[in-house]
């Protein structure tokens, strides 16, 4: 059995109305995102891991129950929020800002749709990544979020996606912010399947002139296998940040790629990830600077402990036409025991020549002379690690401008840092 | 209060103490002086508890407990105190935050109750003013960024804040400047009573004359070679260490 023969079978029984040209430029881009995968997930067996498992291409329906979620809800930290089950949103479950636009892509109206047309898989990486063009056929309807002209929104709008019913959930989602609006979003998945499961979710961002977008996201599976590609198309005088934590699941990958396509571009990529156990986290990131005068900034960290692994892959691209850019990368890393691994690697491709880059990674154990000196002073040993690993990740944390947010997500952190000793 | 008896340490098999012996009783002030790499520091760590030293041969005992297997923070609950030679720095963690965590680990170790906020504000106040060091100094990262002398003196604002029975100073008075050193010296008298001993490492005669000791041991090669009184020091000062290298 063939991964990509049954895809394409697939399409080909599909029978709406999709034309002949579109299928076969489906199977065009899953041929040639399969024959990326060796590379792109050399440390990562998300595919060969779940192959076998899991039927990849359901036909999932969408459940209506009574539920009610309540649990989860009372959790929430803002007064807006979007909830989505397997994929499906609902918005009975919603409590939906007003003057935003949130509904399905089947319930967009002819106007909207002339909007959202120009953005739906048209910045996604499903040409380069095998899971978004499997997200691409297999995901339900798609969540179009739009914010209008001068849109500000000072709290964030909480984004809950709840995987339930299914073995296999598809989640997607646009979001356009036009000119000059201002929005936060914290995302969080939550794994209620009983065993292992595997989500993909795709969301593509479209950013219009001085427009301020901010991107929070918590990822904490159980034994969930999960594939997150967000990809970002920013025109000028736009700002993207974005922060991502990554505590647990089996196999998460994430893909964040980012666009500046325009002048004057701003994007900030922040990461954390503390793993335990056999998860696995890979990060892998793309900048591309697609003209001048455009600022990225990219700090991730983590810290590996159990038999757990780390990878991150931070691209920056550099286009002829970007001068005067300014791209930063980092990566650094704590690894608390001995069969913990992390793989580590920047790619730069710069074309342009007054460019100013800077890229580095490091691979660390935890400070034994700042562990006595903390013990010396009475602290237990556990208590001192938890300290300083605390300290590690107070550097991302800082890089949270919002009160409310960086205390969520200091209070995630403390929690997930909590089940770290060294070994 | 502390016996050390017949100490052999040595660290990835190299021995460095070498049947070392000293006694230190209560309300006592003692000077261990010595030529560099003999040893002080490492002995200063051992009787902290530092697991690089494997304790080869004799026993330390505090309070008629040996210390043996205890670990650094359990001899700190017992009420050891290090002043470093070089304090760490550790970026990402506040003083303040640290001794709110070291107060708090020891009193509960006691079965005391957690300082409250308010208490806990009004000690770091008190002993701030002894040493006479600034707030937004223990606000930031612990000595990240410090001169010298600042971390000298947050070695002994930690000192007063724990209040420990035995503190032994490694060369604190190194890279203080005259003012810093009677403000430092100053504290550590302040803090002296009959129910606690202080042992001072140091290089310089100078620091004797803020800090008074009863005693004086030379430390040669991984022993005490040599002790008196205060005018031992004085002796050293003018003569070096080869004299007695050769009476040896
Ligand atoms: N962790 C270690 N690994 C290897 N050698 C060590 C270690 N710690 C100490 N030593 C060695 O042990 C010896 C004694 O060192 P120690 O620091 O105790 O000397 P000291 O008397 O404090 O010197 P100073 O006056 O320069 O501070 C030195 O030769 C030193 O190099
Ligand atoms: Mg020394």
């Amino acid at each position: 059995m063939n991964i990509t023969e049954d895809l394409k079978r697939f399409i080909d029984n599909e029978n709406d109305s999709n034309s002949q040209k579109r299928k076969s430029d489906v199977i065009k881009s899953i041929e040639k995102s399969y024959s990326l995968q060796k590379e792109e997930y050399k440390y990562t067996p998300l595919l060969k891991k779940i192959e076998k498992k899991f039927n990849l291409l359901p036909e999932n329906k969408e459940i209506v129950s009574q539920k009610s979620y309540s649990e989860i809800k009372k959790n929430i930290d803002s007064e807006f929020y979007i909830l989505c089950v397997d994929g499906f949103y609902k918005p009975e479950l919603s409590n939906i800002p007003p003057n935003i636009s949130i509904k399905n892509y089947s319930e967009l109206s002819d106007k909207e749709i002339n909007l959202f047309e120009k953005i739906y898989q048209k910045y996604d990486d499903s040409k380069s990544d095998f899971f978004s063009s499997i997200n691409s056929i297999t995901h339900n309807d798609c969540l179009t979020i739009s914010l209008d002209n001068n849109f500000i929104s000072k709290d964030h709008i909480s984004i809950i996606n709840i995987i339930e019913n299914y073995e296999v959930s598809n989640f997607r989602k646009m979001i356009f912010c036009d000119k000059s609006s201002e929005v936060s979003f914290f995302e969080q998945f939550i794994d209620l399947c009983q065993g292992e499961s595997f989500s993909s979710s795709v969301t593509e961002i479209y950013l219009s002139e001085n427009s301020k977008f901010n991107f929070y996201s918590a990822q904490d599976f159980k034994e969930n296998y999960h594939y997150n590609s967000i990809n970002t198309f920013q025109r000028r005088d736009s700002t993207s940040n974005f922060y991502t934590l990554s505590f647990s699941g089996s196999i998460v990958r994430n893909n964040l790629n980012i666009c500046l396509n325009d002048k004057n571009c701003y994007a900030n990529m922040y990461g954390f990830y503390a793993i335990n156990e056999k998860s696995l986290v890979d990060n892998h990131t793309s900048v591309d600077h697609v003209d001048e005068n455009s600022l990225s900034n990219e700090h991730y960290k983590g810290i590996m402990g159990g038999r757990s692994n780390g990878v991150f892959n931070g691209k920056i691209f550099v286009r002829k036409k970007a001068q005067k850019t300014n791209a930063f990368q980092a990566n650094n890393n704590i690894i608390l025991s001995d069969k913990a691994k992390v793989n580590t690697k920047p790619q730069l491709e710069i074309w342009a020549d007054d460019v100013k880059c800077s890229h580095g990674c490091t691979v660390g154990q935890m400070d034994e002379d700042a562990i006595f000196y903390l013990m010396s002073r009475g602290i237990s040993r556990k208590e001192s690690i938890s300290l300083l690993l605390s300290a590690f990740s107070s550097e991302i944390i800082d890089k949270i401008e919002d009160d409310k947010m960086k205390s969520a997500f200091t209070s995630l952190i403390k929690n997930q840092l909590e089940k770290f000793n060294d070994e | 209060m502390l016996k050390i008896k017949n100490l052999h340490a040595s660290v990835e098999d190299t021995k460095i103490l070498k049947g070392l012996n000293l006694e230190v009783k209560n309300g006592e002030v003692h000077a261990i002086m010595g030529p560099n790499g003999s040893g002080k520091s490492t002995l200063a760590s051992v009787i902290a508890g530092r697991e690089d030293y494997d304790v080869t041969e004799g026993e330390i005992n505090f309070q008629d407990k040996d210390l043996g297997e205890l670990g650094p923070e359990e001899r700190a609950r017992e009420g050891i105190f290090l002043a470093f030679q070089y304090p760490v720095e550790i970026p990402g963690v506040s003083t303040t935050n640290f001794m709110k965590t070291a107060v708090n680990q020891i009193r509960e170790s006691k079965g005391e109750k957690p300082l409250d906020a308010v208490a806990f504000l009004k000690l770091m106040k008190e002993k701030m003013k002894l040493v006479n060091i600034r707030q937004d100094l223990l606000s930031r990262s612990i000595n990240d960024g410090f001169s010298g002398g600042e971390k000298k003196r947050n070695e002994i604002f930690q000192m007063a804040m724990l209040n420990p029975k035995l503190s032994i100073l490694d060369e604190t008075d190194s890279g203080l400047d005259i003012d810093a050193l009677k403000i430092v010296s100053n504290g550590v008298n302040a803090l002296k009573s009959n129910e606690n001993a202080t042992v001072v490492v140091t290089h310089y005669q100078r620091l004797l004359d803020y800090i008074v000791p009863d005693f004086v041991h030379v430390l040669m090669d991984g022993k005490i070679v040599k002790s008196g009184d205060k005018n031992l020091a004085l002796e050293l000062e003018e003569r070096g260490y080869d004299w007695i290298k050769s009476e040896n």
